[in-house]
């Protein structure tokens, strides 16, 4: 009929479920025949509960706070004093995580470990063993045991100042380490006694123990070895954090590691990265209750790491009960990860500047997560270093601000008490009231109340 | 010969004794009544002459460099795991995951062995007169291994590389094997290490090495992949 046509605009109606990058993965998968995989941290298609969903309320008139540009707030950090002859003390309460060279560069890892040394601070070994420049350069270095025991030489674990023992990490607890063929140089090869080229999949399981009960053997190997002198860290994937932190306790832990699900890798399948482990909000909230509730709180420390960006995310960290903070990626940004440099090289990969996650090729256009000689020389030692200090001096002056406008002349001096909730689904993890209603909504650290 | 006697002592004391004993120059130390403690004689790394006169526990010569240990007795899990070199000599028999991850040296054992023998080797040498239990060599990397008797299931799965030498039958072997016949270098080698270690095996052994296939991400074998990605 005439004029029954309704002229309309078309309007592109795109699915919430079938996204396009959901189906850019099917069809990536559809010609690959096996899991991704990359490098980088969880991308999330949805929002975690963070460390953002929780304000400071500083000091106004029922607490005096001290001068923010000007009193002294101390930032020293012990760590091992249970049972360690000799405990570490830092300067600040931020840490290089373990990241191996192997994953990273050697000039990336030699530009942290003097970082880390110009800070007062500590850097971390790796699945791969020591290497010896970064000895050199470190001023506290712990040496991480994993479950692969690539390049484990006992010369070297005697010359550290912690152990680490190594059960899981954040990215991908429940499964081990990731290095592709393209990274696994002659050297890389020869370090970790595997063939060139491989692409090495890293064990989940230590070879010789299993669980808890055996671990409590394992520690006391590790003290045995190395006179009981320096302290030994047991650092976990977040997951059933409560329990696990206490058995890593019990077990005999000087310092328990807690890794959220936030946290980065030089490579992993992308799966386990997006769907495993639990926030670093609710595991370090998870990791207190647990240390309370075997009655060592305060007697074991506790390091959080997993996606802390900011002196706020590592202030909050410390005020829900962290002594101290785990950097990896941020340190990496410092070092030129994702800058707009070298674009060109970035869309080679098929990415570009701030959405890089292609650590795992090996190709890193700025030099951090790559064994190629060429890209590596394009990260300059000497003012690497410089940006890693500048960065950590950054965040350790933002702790300490928010710790002065809380009245605090000590950084551990923060609690939760300094704390309000952004969302309900905060207050319920943490146990701090939600803003607006001084109330606690689901009894918070009182976690263990659920499952004591 | 230095004596230490475990008799009412701590693990702690008896491996400060051990190491006082050797600060002072003694070549030589017989450790008697060691009633299975774990981690006796652990990250040891002066080339000095152990004697257990009994079994020991978990993780015994575990990280050594350099020292002889004999156990005349049975071992518990982990027997010199990670050692760079050195020897470590088991009469008796040994648990779960002797000679775990080791880079170096030899570890002997005159009985059978548990669980995962060899696990993540990464160099030296392997001994085992009786036989082993299951994922015996999983994820070797380099290093020998000679099995004189039969082996349990998972046989050498995903090795990287290295090599393992099997006397008697494997109730299954890994993932990505390979077995072939050794040539006649090798069968001139086992014939010296075993008479080395006074071990008398006439017959004649399987050589099991990596097939290689699982080296490299390949979407082409996905029924091999799928047991082990």
């Amino acid at each position: 009929m005439e004029g029954s046509t309704v002229e309309h605009k078309a309007v592109l109606r795109h699915s919430r479920i079938w996204r396009p990058e959901i189906i850019e993965d099917i069809q990536a998968k559809a010609e690959l025949g096996r899991y991704r995989f990359r490098g980088f941290s969880a991308l999330l298609s949805r929002a975690l509960p963070s460390f953002d969903d929780l304000t400071f309320i500083p000091c106004t008139l029922t607490r005096i706070p001290l001068e923010g540009y000007r009193e002294k707030c101390s930032t020293k950090t012990l760590l091992g004093t249970r049972f360690a002859k000799k405990p570490i003390e830092l300067a600040i309460p931020i840490m290089v995580t373990g990241m191996s060279f192997g994953a990273l560069s050697l000039n990336a890892k030699v530009a942290l470990a003097l970082a880390a040394n110009r800070c007062g601070t500590s850097s971390t070994t790796g699945d791969g063993g020591m290497l010896l420049a970064e000895r050199e350069n470190a001023r506290t270095l712990i040496y991480e045991v994993l479950p692969s025991r690539y390049g484990f030489n006992i010369h070297h674990m005697k010359m550290a100042d912690a152990i680490e023992l190594t059960v899981g990490q954040g990215a991908k607890p429940g499964t081990g380490g990731l290095l592709l063929g393209a990274k696994v140089s002659e050297q890389i090869a020869h370090a970790r006694d595997l063939p060139p080229g491989v692409d090495q999949r890293s064990p989940c399981r230590h070879p010789d123990w299993m669980g808890p009960d055996d671990m409590v053997i394992k520690i006391e190997e590790l003290r045995e070895a190395t006179n009981w002198e320096v302290p030994i860290f047991v650092k976990m994937g977040a997951t059933r954090v409560f329990d696990d932190v206490k058995l890593a306790a019990k077990a005999g832990a000087d310092v328990v590691v807690v890794d959220g699900m936030e946290g980065g890798t030089g490579a992993s399948p992308d799966v386990l990265l997006e769907h495993t482990g639990i926030p670093t909000l609710a595991a370090v909230c998870e990791a207190r209750a647990g240390l309370e509730d075997v009655g060592l709180y305060g007697k074991v420390q506790l390091i959080i790491a997993g996606g802390i960006r900011t002196g706020a995310d590592a202030a909050k960290a410390l005020a829900l009960g962290a002594d101290a903070v785990y950097l990896g990626t941020a340190t990496l940004i410092a070092l030129n990860c994702n800058k707009p440099i070298y674009v060109e090289d970035y869309h080679k990969l098929g990415t570009e500047p701030y959405a890089c996650h292609h650590c795992h090729t090996g190709r890193c256009p700025v030099g951090i997560t790559t064994q190629d000689p060429d890209l590596v020389a394009r990260l300059e030692v000497d003012s690497a270093t410089d940006r890693v200090v500048n960065l950590f001096n950054a965040l350790t002056a933002e702790i300490q601000m928010l710790a002065r406008s809380c009245g605090k002349a000590d950084v551990h001096d923060l609690e939760p008490e300094d704390l309000r909730a952004l969302s309900l689904e905060s207050s319920m993890i943490t146990g701090v009231p939600l803003v607006g209603t001084n109330r606690v909504f689901g009894g918070g650290p009182g976690w263990k109340d659920r499952h004591g | 010969m230095a004596v230490v006697h475990c008799d009412g002592k701590t693990t702690k004391e008896i491996n400060q004794e051990i190491s006082e004993l050797i600060a002072k120059g003694a070549k030589t130390i017989e450790v008697r009544s060691p009633s299975a403690r774990h981690n006796l004689a652990v990250g040891l790394l002066q080339p000095v002459e152990l004697l257990f006169k009994g079994s020991v526990g978990y993780y015994c010569g575990g990280m050594i460099d350099g020292a002889r240990i004999t156990v005349q007795g049975s071992a518990g899990w982990g027997l010199g795991e990670c050692m760079m070199s050195g020897t470590v000599v088991v009469r008796g028999n040994a648990g779960n995951s002797a000679a775990a991850s080791i880079r170096g040296g030899t570890v002997v054992i005159y009985g059978d062995a548990g669980a995962r023998a060899g696990i993540a080797m990464k160099g030296g040498l392997l001994i085992i007169e009786g036989n082993c239990g299951a994922m015996a060599g999983f994820m070797m990397q380099k290093g020998t291994m000679i099995i004189c008797g039969a082996s349990g299931h998972g046989l050498a799965d995903s090795m990287y590389e290295g090599t393992v030498f099997l006397g008697g039958e494997a109730a299954s072997l890994g993932n990505d094997t390979k077995v072939c016949d050794p040539d006649e270098e090798e069968r001139r080698f086992l014939k010296d290490m075993l008479s080395e270690h006074g071990i008398a095996a006439a017959h004649s052994f399987k050589k099991i090495v990596a097939g290689r296939r699982l080296w490299n991400f390949e979407k082409q074998e996905f029924e091999l992949w799928k047991e082990v990605l």
